[in-house]
């Protein structure tokens, strides 16, 4: 979101194209390419086979940037117009000019190299144009330094490299003084920040509290969220920033992706399930009611059902409130796509709805006991269900109630829940929510 | 798991191959520039030809007070770029990315704490990085091979702290596994172990030590994919 958000702004200032909502009807049109999957690479292929059949028809320039393995990135030469590292954004007004006098070849060299965030600081101080008047990403790192091996982001995006924190904390503000309620801090591994620069930058928690402070000053409401962290680097001072300031939401997103400490050694991912655990404990210590989210890869190469079993324990243990479940897929570029994908289809798929349904229980019962209390919430649109509008509450968790005034988006409202599913929960609303700016 | 107590930000570089040391027919160990670039014993780089998408991870062998960057690479079948950095000749350029990686030491135990680094092949560099880097450490070093020729520069450490365990020739110390090893020796619970290696032996190894009642906290591992 972040970075989409910064390529509408370049090109919609820089290069006099208008957005529009059609891709039929649009003369530029880009992907900005994900490649943690490969379904999401995949879709790339299928989408520029559609828009190099339409060029026939119409005047129309393709471009493609964002996470990108090497090896795609050579294909994606030949099919695209315009390649670009992300890093290199300012540049895009320059080379979409250029289109048809000179081709990216310029860059080719250069694309195929190892990936450098040499440039990253240009990409970090475009004012981004947000697509959402309440909700913004805030970009505070880029880059990998964990190599997980089912992952390919430090083969695309290169090292951490922190932001500068007096960018972000401005950033932040003016977004505050904007009215903005919901700001998510963005990074592949969150509390890593400052690492990098040690001693010359804040560290995560410093920069939690700085921004903590700031929402203080302020005199305004709003919840600052932060994804993803890496257990890792996590600390109770963490959670302890959050707990002392009110505008740092009380949501914490932790991946675990597995509970079974051998598979976390095949995945590289550095922790062991106890440590994971002590953090797990520390959150419900120092703040018991806030929400904790997580990630889990099922049928990772080589699970055996005692290892299936050791997770869905863990997940007995943790009693997840939100549990985004992925059966595994390999993805080339990642150290994990040389094992075999050894696990038959259909045991990912039973792997998948046992943990599925073991995190419905869990969820359904965290739900169930938010039934009868009053919760401030964030509405956040229009409800599929007709006469309700949607909202988050600081948690996270999804919640409806029979409204239909438009003037309520993207402000806070408190709603006194009245029943519960799995994965929702319904409200009524309790007070007139506050409507003038800054609130 | 280990913490780092620093960690520097490097980019993607240019780096010079100095020599090629060969130690066995398939391993050796390339030596190429530093630039007085800082890095601690345990941590990775990447390498990769030039210009070229292929690169891989390989942990550093020297010395953090080494005047030069040394990995131990074996060379595999199916491995392009293992295969290519063999033939490299001294001048020729490589790109770099690192050192990073967290298999590190914890510095405040260097002077005191008791180590056994468990290694499977060349998963002993970063073992011997540590050695070079802090003479002192009180450590015992299993290292698992197929054939005595592969105890890559075992005179770099102290004939009591090594034992070679091999599998296809009884010339090692202990003739089988490191996880037979394991199995068969009495294991200190107070010891921190270090694994390098394969997958497999790290899993077998991990099993054994918590099974002889080493807490998890006490282990660390890196694994060679």
């Amino acid at each position: 979101m972040s970075d989409s958000e910064r390529v509408r702004t370049i090109i919609e200032t820089q290069t006099g194209y208008q957005w529009t909502d059609h891709e039929e009807e649009a003369n530029l049109v880009g992907i900005l390419a994900c490649s943690v999957r490969q379904k999401a690479i995949d879709k790339v292929y299928s989408r520029i086979t559609r828009w190099n059949k339409w060029k026939s028809r119409r005047n129309l320039i393709t471009f493609i940037s964002g996470c990108i393995l090497p090896a795609d990135m050579e294909k994606f030469l030949k099919l695209f117009d315009i390649v670009f590292r992300m890093s290199e954004l300012e540049k895009l007004p320059e080379m979409i000019r250029h289109y048809g006098v000179v081709t990216p070849a310029s860059l080719f060299g250069d694309l195929k190299r190892m990936p450098s965030n040499d440039s990253i600081d240009d990409f970090w101080r475009i004012t981004p144009h947000y697509s959402s008047d309440f909700e913004a990403f805030v970009p505070i790192q880029n880059g990998c330094d964990k190599f997980c091996t089912f992952c390919a982001v430090p083969y695309t995006r290169g090292r951490e490299v922190s932001r500068p924190s007096a960018e972000i904390i401005q950033e932040a503000q003016q977004l505050v003084e904007q009215g903005y309620k919901s700001i998510t801090l963005l990074g592949q591994n969150v509390n890593s920040y400052g690492l990098d620069k040690k001693g010359e930058e804040l560290s995560f928690p410093q920069l939690l509290e700085a921004i903590g402070k700031m929402g203080e000053d302020s005199e305004r409401e709003f919840w600052v969220y932060f994804t993803s962290p890496h257990p890792r680097d996590m600390t109770d001072e963490v959670v302890e920033m959050v707990a002392r300031y009110r505008c740092l939401a009380r949501q914490f997103h932790l991946p675990v992706q597995s509970g079974d400490d051998m598979v976390l050694i095949h995945m590289n991912r550095k922790h062991t399930v106890d440590k994971y655990r002590q953090i797990i404990h520390a959150v419900r210590r120092i703040i018991p009611e806030a929400t904790i989210f997580t990630d889990i890869i099922t049928g990772f190469s080589g699970e055996t059902e005692e290892q299936h079993t050791n997770t869905r324990l863990m997940m007995e243990e943790f009693k997840y409130n939100m549990a985004y479940i992925a059966q595994y897929s390999p993805r080339p570029g990642a150290a994990s796509s040389r094992w075999a994908d050894d696990i038959a289809p259909d045991i990912k798929r039973r792997r998948y709805h046992e943990l599925s349904n073991d995190l419905r229980k869990h969820a359904l019962v965290h739900n169930t006991d938010m039934v009868g209390k009053s919760y401030r919430v964030l509405v956040t649109g229009h409800d599929r269900k007709p006469g309700y509008l949607s909202a988050l509450t600081e948690g996270k968790i999804v919640c409806r109630f029979a409204a239909t005034e438009v003037a309520l988006i993207g402000k806070f409202t408190d709603i006194v829940i009245t029943s519960a599913t799995d994965f929702s929960v319904e409200g009524e609303r309790v007070a007139v929510a506050e409507l003038t700016t800054g609130n | 798991m280990t913490q780092p107590t620093t960690k520097i930000p490097l980019a993607t570089q240019a780096i010079t191959v100095q020599e090629t040391r060969n130690l066995t027919p398939t391993a050796y160990v390339l030596r190429f520039d530093r630039h007085q670039r800082e890095f601690l014993a345990g941590q990775h780089v990447i390498l990769g030809i030039k210009d070229e998408n292929n690169a891989r991870e390989y942990s550093v062998y020297s010395g953090e007070n080494d005047e030069y960057f040394e990995v131990l690479i074996k060379e595999v079948l199916e491995g392009d770029v293992s295969r290519r950095l063999k033939k490299l000749k001294p001048g020729t350029q490589l790109q770099m990315d690192g050192p990073l990686g967290f298999f590190t030491l914890r510095p405040n135990e260097i002077n005191t704490a008791r180590y056994m680094f468990i290694a499977s092949g060349t998963g002993i560099a970063p073992f011997r990085s540590y050695v070079r880097s802090y003479p002192q450490l009180d450590y015992t070093l299993l290292h698992g091979v197929r054939y005595s020729n592969e105890a890559y520069e075992r005179d770099q450490y102290h004939r009591d702290r090594y034992i070679l365990c091999t599998t296809a020739d009884t010339n090692g110390d202990f003739n089988g596994r490191v996880t037979d090893y394991l199995r068969q020796t009495t294991i200190d619970t107070a010891t921190q172990y270090y694994l390098c290696g394969n997958v497999k032996m790290i899993h077998e190894a991990f099993e054994i030590l918590a099974q002889k009642g080493v807490a998890t906290e006490n282990m660390h591992a890196e694994v060679y994919f």
